[in-house]
């Protein structure tokens, strides 16, 4: 009788000793389970995700995340409800499904490459009538070429659809893709395995959400306390590798994340968040409004979003973003 | 018999779209449209020509493909069937190719042949071709062993044994198989529309799926099935007029 007393007094004791570490609003939502849908595989690109999952776990928020074959898989994840947290921009999703989706925190900014094959083409006007490859149809690859093009005065011949930033660089660098844009990791593998061989053609200053973060409103609405503290960590991710990118590889290191990242990979990881954080790719604010307005008339040019007078509200709660900007100064 | 057939037809099309509207208002997931608009963004898809221009890319590779698989597979199964040698030699090939997952040698097939339309074909032919090949070696090996027999018995030569006997009772069972690997045919070249580069029917659906326009992507989807479906029952119809059940097979 007595231990059966016991066993219970002491989980009980424990649980207080563990939830009375942990900051307030943490203990209110102490041991929330969030399902995380992410539509890529999981590669260095998603350390930052990666360290703010795991802290988040250290206070009391399980991030759990799955990897999906595309975007459009693990958006249908999180309308459908079986994942909470989806990431990616699909914002023509979000404003033709009847189920109300918000945006709440910019991870990534878009970062591509225009490249050509210096043999045939030097600058956006040898572009002029000639054949381009971009991601699909619709994405923001596409939409990054025709501003281009728009801005240039030229037009392109052919606009081929090729997925997959590693496909177009296997292609160029087979010679049977000329000129394509491709993403930072993608365009150093070309870079370094033929230099000389090709041309990054300069691009303006495009603003738009690469990766953004996404759950249905009653979702954010539940568990506003569990969302910020994962905001929190994922911003203050983002400001360290800001003001030292080489951060990052020791919250590796310290969390023992992607243990089996090929060595190849592994040396790819420095100049990759160099390179990001020059390019002010990971926003110190979680993008917020800036990049709510930015993304409407990004998506809008590229086809996605359709209408006029796009309402920020209507694809985005900053609530989320609020709570954990006030928590991290 | 026939009109009451009809009727029973009809009454199973009403009974099926009547569920997908139902299914879709209901709805069972926020990106399931209901059979009614599905239908209206097929009928837009064809007024503006999308459709048109999406099938003529989509029937290429499944063309090109299934024309490789009627001339070779033909000829590689009629050759199993009569050597012994050919047999050894390329019964296993087909086999494993049977069996092998198609979208699991998708990588491979880019890997060797890029993206551009050889992966296509050749992914139709990977699916097509061992049914095609694996049903004429089946007709040349299931002659009936009588007419043979009797063939020999009025001292006909190997030849006219050939021509005159095994291919004709083969003959049923060759189209079946090219029935059967056009289907097979269909499944492959949208296979890779979707997993190698987005043409066609397949540009259609994950163009329409990145958008959220989920009618129309259900509509080519289900327009792709329709075309498949309706080609298939059209040779069955043919195969039924052409030989007599007694080669059939069936």
């Amino acid at each position: 009788m007595s231990s059966f007393l016991r066993t219970p007094l002491a989980i009980a004791l424990l649980a207080t000793l563990l939830t009375g570490a942990l900051p307030g609003e943490a203990a209110a939502q102490a041991g929330t389970r969030i399902k995380y849908a992410l539509g890529d595989v999981i590669s260095i690109d998603e350390l930052p995700l990666l360290v703010a999952v795991a802290r988040s776990k250290q206070r009391g928020v399980e991030v759990e995340v799955t990897a999906f074959k595309s975007e459009e898989v693990a958006t249908q994840a999180v309308i459908n409800g079986q994942a909470d947290i989806g990431q990616g921009t699909p914002y023509a999703a979000v404003q033709k499904v009847n189920v109300p989706v918000r945006f709440f925190y910019q991870m990534s900014a878009l970062q591509f490459f225009p490249i050509v094959n210096a043999e045939f083409y030097k600058t956006w006007k040898d572009l002029d009538g000639q054949e381009i490859a971009v991601h699909t149809r619709g994405s923001g690859t596409e939409a990054i070429m025709r501003l281009m093009a728009k801005e240039h005065k030229i037009t392109y011949k052919n606009v081929s659809f090729v997925p997959g930033s590693n496909v177009r660089a296997l292609g160029l660098l087979k010679g049977t893709i000329k000129a394509s844009i491709l993403d930072a990791s993608n365009k150093n593998y070309v870079m370094k395995e033929a230099p000389g061989k090709f041309v990054i053609l300069p691009l303006g200053q495009v603003k738009a959400s690469d990766e953004a973060l996404f759950a249905t409103q009653a979702f954010l609405d539940k568990n506003q306390a569990a969302v910020a503290i994962f905001v929190e960590e994922l911003i203050k991710v983002n400001r360290e590798i800001n003001k030292d990118p080489k951060s990052i590889l020791e919250e590796r290191r310290k969390l023992g994340l992607l243990k089996d990242l090929p060595a190849k990979l592994e040396a790819e990881i420095l100049p990759y968040f160099e390179e990001a954080a020059k390019g002010g790719i990971f926003p110190n604010d979680g993008g917020g409004e800036n990049a709510a307005k930015n993304d409407l008339e990004f998506f809008q040019l590229a086809g996605a979003l359709k209408g006029e007078n796009l309402k920020a509200a209507d694809f985005w709660n900053f609530a989320p973003l609020k709570a954990a900007l006030a928590k991290v100064r | 018999m026939i009109a009451s057939h009809a009727v029973w037809q009809l009454v199973s099309f009403a009974f099926f779209f009547g569920a997908w509207e139902i299914a879709g208002r209901w709805p069972v997931s926020a990106a399931f449209p209901p059979f009614s608009q599905t239908l209206l963004a097929l009928l837009a898809m064809i007024a503006d020509g999308s459709l048109a221009k999406a099938y003529v890319s989509t029937l290429q590779p499944l063309l090109i493909g299934i024309a490789i698989c009627g001339i070779a597979g033909v000829g590689f199964g009629v050759g199993m069937g009569l050597s012994r040698t050919v047999e050894w030699l390329t019964l296993p090939v087909f086999i494993i190719l049977q069996a092998a997952p198609m979208a699991a040698m998708i990588p491979l097939i880019t890997y060797l042949y890029g993206i551009g339309l050889a992966s296509k074909v050749l992914a139709v032919v990977f699916l097509a071709a061992p049914v095609i090949v694996m049903n004429s070696y089946k007709g040349i090996r299931n002659t009936n062993p009588s007419l043979v027999q009797m063939c020999r018995a009025f001292l006909g030569s190997r030849r006219q044994e050939v021509v005159k006997i095994v291919l004709p009772y083969a003959a049923a069972l060759i189209f079946a198989g090219l029935r059967l690997g056009l289907a097979m045919g269909f499944i492959g070249v949208v296979i890779a529309e979707l997993l190698i580069t987005p043409t066609g029917i397949g540009d259609l659906i994950t163009y329409h799926s990145s958008v959220a326009e989920y009618p129309r992507m259900f509509a080519a989807i289900a327009s792709i099935i329709a075309v498949a479906a309706l080609t298939l029952y059209g040779l069955e119809r043919l195969e039924r007029a052409l030989f007599p059940p007694e080669i059939r097979g069936s």
